[in-house]
């Protein structure tokens, strides 16, 4: 096991110098110049090229990018151009409302989707099975902005129970804050939830086609007890890696309903930062959500390991 | 059933929440208000961002002196001035005006203000506002003059820009992020990504103003978000957030009432005077004679706006309105085109920026105009980054579309780097000598001047004033109703007693 581990660790240093690189590269190839675009069309030329030259872009790609890395090790991920905060401040604080809108969606999802696959999987092919497939279907048709806004069209506009958008912050209080979330988590869970139960009515279903499934059945077992300890143990690897990778997606959902829903998260802090070449954080938001993904996938692993005793054997 | 209990949970955390929003009533002195893009820093000196303007311009600072809600220049922080030579401005500051830190505005101030603007040091996005001024005399603390190398006709204009604002020379290093002026509001918070909020000024050196305790700027982006908010009650106003369509649905409820007016945004389809077939008048004059203005405004603002004829905008002193001066005439674009020896028209790709959707819209429209004169147009929608670079820095482009905000942006066509690449010899002359007459019959002549060249030369095509479109909700009232300079003055605002 300790031996996996080690690769794993490897593989993932490796993987987020690779993405360092990558994201570094495709931010400085994008057309667009952060100090025209922060001139603007009414500043001169001339007023353009000093900023440009204060900001430090006029010099070589490779020494800028060793400059970078050399701070992202020591943990400085460089100034805001257009906030002049530090990159990591700045992602700190939108950690409050990012990282709880993916765990209230993530939450979502496998509240939702790990008992509907099942239900579904245990009711093949009968009533049950087609309604959660119609559902599941639904929601990986609708576009995630689209049900956001058709949530805060029921919720906000007709019944006026939630606000339309915006976050006041924890400090306003946890039930503020928590309303403020609700919404674009269901929204955002929504989607992931759909792939989910699809996934876990799959592996479910392989799982129950097993041999010992039906010997434990043949034992005389209860149906319950079938498929939460012999069958539902079993399927939980397809669906760990699934849901794993859900995760990441979680976040990229993000930016798209955190535009939606006017909210100060890490997605919108990428977002903007595109618009106006904020080099420094869109470099520093990519690196960050990269790591979060890397590490999701190297608990994934771990994961699989305490799971399925066959991998940490053959590991070891 | 799993499911079902998750539902009936999520409705009574929803309903729970809901009973605790609703205890939070709004105050009666507090105004939330849209904004669409989050300010790039809060600098006024170092970005000529219209976000930052729609916050702090008028707002959180002031300048010597102001364009009124006419468009008038008005004395503001200087109570009055006086030129005998127009080289050398006296400028006599109002007594008792007090920053947001409580020390008092004084002569040395203003100076340390303009010297740093004039610092090329200090990366002022105008310098070449203030290219004129030679010496800055403090006379006492509450008199002080300019002494100006060459005539200057804008010298005043200059000076109530939003380059120009005043602030105390100790709070240099923190107008990026908490700004300090003279303002009916004070800077308190800015929760990045969020919102702006800004406090009354009780020391404000206007008696009576302002009747807002506190406004808060929310970012939303999305229209459809802004439209949500509105008709949910989360923010009672957006003045420059939502386009001609979203205006046309509100107009219908009974909660808003919608302000509009006019604006300095000339909407224009830039041509790139240096690139073929364009660098020939005649085809420039067969665009021009080719598109239905009527008919684009229209289609494009829903009939909301004023039709242009060249770049002086209506709220501009000099505006001669040249609307019909070369009208819609698809026979005259055809043979115009056959003498410039493309009889069977030509092609050319349209670079426009969907972050400005009137302008796709806007777009649409000439396509099909242009067709009916043989001229084929491909539109390229492009990201606004991308714009700025391929077509405003580099004129990289046949033809764009987009609004001019600018006030007194004429001079654009004296400059044959801008990326019209518009160079007439005889245009910049005349702008030169306009920007150093002083009387102001002969400068309006050489206005007029400039506008006719301008329809004779056709080096754009001026199709309509964007116009000022604000959506409040009803009982929000004192908004200008024209912008005559790009600012969110809320000093006058307060809410209807019945609210």
């Amino acid at each position: 096991m300790r031996r996996y581990v080690a690769r794993r660790v490897v593989a993932l240093a490796a993987t987020l110098v690779f993405v360092s690189m990558l994201v570094f590269v495709v931010v400085r190839v994008l057309p667009g110049d952060p100090a025209a675009l922060i001139m603007g069309t009414e500043g001169s030329p001339e007023a353009a090229a000093r900023l440009r030259d204060a900001l430090g872009l006029n010099r070589p790609l490779a020494v800028q990018y060793l400059e970078w890395l050399a701070g992202a090790l020591r943990g400085d991920l460089g100034r805001s151009i257009q906030y002049d905060l530090p990159v990591g401040a700045l992602i700190v604080t939108r950690l409050p409302v990012t990282l709880p809108l993916a765990l209230l969606a993530a939450g979502f999802m496998v509240v939702v989707a790990v008992p509907l696959g099942i239900y579904a999987a245990t009711h093949h092919r009968r009533g049950g099975d087609y309604v959660a497939m119609l559902v599941s279907q639904l929601g990986i048709s609708i576009p995630q902005f689209w049900s956001g806004l058709l949530l805060i069209l029921l919720f906000s506009v007709t019944l006026g129970w939630v606000r339309s958008g915006g976050f006041d912050g924890w400090s306003a209080g946890i039930w503020p804050a928590l309303r403020s979330l609700l919404l674009p988590a269901v929204a955002l869970g929504f989607f992931q939830a759909a792939v989910l139960v699809r996934a876990t009515r799959s592996a479910v279903l392989d799982v129950l086609r097993e041999d010992y499934v039906r010997t434990a059945r043949a034992k005389g077992l209860p149906g319950r007890r079938v498929v939460f300890r012999h069958a539902l143990r079993n399927a939980l690897i397809p669906i760990v890696t699934v849901a794993g990778l859900q995760l990441g997606q979680l976040v990229a959902g993000a930016i798209v309903l955190e535009s939606v829903f006017a909210l100060p998260g890490l997605g919108r802090l990428a977002l903007n930062a595109i618009g106006a070449r904020d080099l420094p954080v869109v470099q520093g938001v990519a690196l960050f959500v990269a790591s979060c993904i890397v590490v999701i996938n190297f608990a994934v692993d771990l994961a699989y390991g305490v799971l399925d005793p066959r991998i940490r054997h053959e590991a070891s | 059933m799993m499911s079902r209990s998750i539902l009936v949970l999520l409705g009574i955390v929803l309903a729970v929440s809901g009973l605790a929003g609703a205890a939070a009533a709004q105050s009666p002195a507090a105004l939330v208000v849209q904004a669409s893009t989050e300010p790039p820093g809060l600098d006024l000196t170092a970005t000529p961002a219209s976000a930052t303007a729609g916050v702090v311009l008028y707002n959180i600072q002031e300048c010597l002196v102001k364009v009124d809600r006419t468009g008038k220049i008005a004395p503001w922080l200087a109570e009055r001035w006086n030129t005998t030579d127009n080289r050398n401005y006296t400028f006599f500051l109002k007594k008792g005006v007090r920053f947001h830190n409580g020390r008092e505005l004084k002569a040395a101030d203003v100076k340390f203000v303009f010297e740093r603007a004039m610092n090329p040091e200090t990366k002022h996005p105008y310098p070449r506002y203030y290219e004129a001024i030679g010496d800055i005399i403090v006379k006492d603390d509450y008199t002080i003059t300019f002494s100006l190398k060459t005539l200057n006709a804008n010298f005043l204009l200059n000076l109530a820009r939003q380059g120009s604002v005043i602030y105390p020379q100790e709070a240099v290093d923190t107008l990026k992020s908490a700004p300090i002026g003279t303002g009916p509001f004070r800077f308190q918070e800015w929760v990045r990504g969020d919102r702006i909020v800004l406090g009354k000024n009780p020391d404000y050196h206007v008696k009576g103003l302002p009747h807002l305790d506190r406004v808060t700027f929310r970012f939303i982006t999305d229209p459809n978000a802004v439209l949500a908010a509105l008709k949910a009650g989360d923010i009672d106003a957006s003045l420059f957030g939502l386009g001609a369509e979203h205006v046309q649905e509100l107009s219908k409820d009974s909660r808003f009432a919608i302000v509009v007016g006019d604006t300095t945004n000339d909407v224009i389809l830039a041509m790139n005077n240096a690139r073929k077939p364009f660098t020939d008048v005649r085809v420039r004059r067969a665009v021009t004679h080719a598109i239905n203005k009527p008919d684009v405004l229209k289609g494009a603002m829903f009939g909301m706006g004023k039709i242009l004829g060249t770049n002086v905008d209506p709220l501009n002193p000099y505006y001669v309105d040249m609307s019909g001066a070369m009208p819609y005439d698809p026979g005259r674009a055809k043979k115009l085109l056959a003498e410039a020896g493309y009889p069977n028209g030509f092609e050319a790709v349209l670079r426009v920026s969907p972050q400005y959707q009137y302008s796709v819209r806007t777009g649409e429209i000439l396509v099909d105009q242009l067709r009916k004169v043989g001229v084929t147009v491909k539109i390229e929608q492009i990201e606004w980054g991308q714009w700025l670079s391929r077509v405003w820095k580099e004129a990289d482009y046949d033809l764009t579309i987009i609004g001019h905000a600018e006030s007194w942006d004429i001079a654009n066509y004296a400059n044959a780097k801008y990326y019209f690449r518009y160079d007439s010899a005889k245009f910049q002359e005349l702008f030169r000598k306009s920007e150093v007459t002083l009387d102001d019959k002969a400068r309006r002549e050489l206005y007029v001047q400039m506008q006719k060249m301008l329809v004779e030369d056709a080096p754009a095509v001026w199709l309509y004033m964007h116009p000022r479109l604000a959506v409040t909700k009803k009982g929000v009232q004192g908004l200008w109703k024209d912008l005559p300079v790009s600012s969110a003055d809320l000093a006058e605002v307060s809410w209807a007693a019945t609210k």
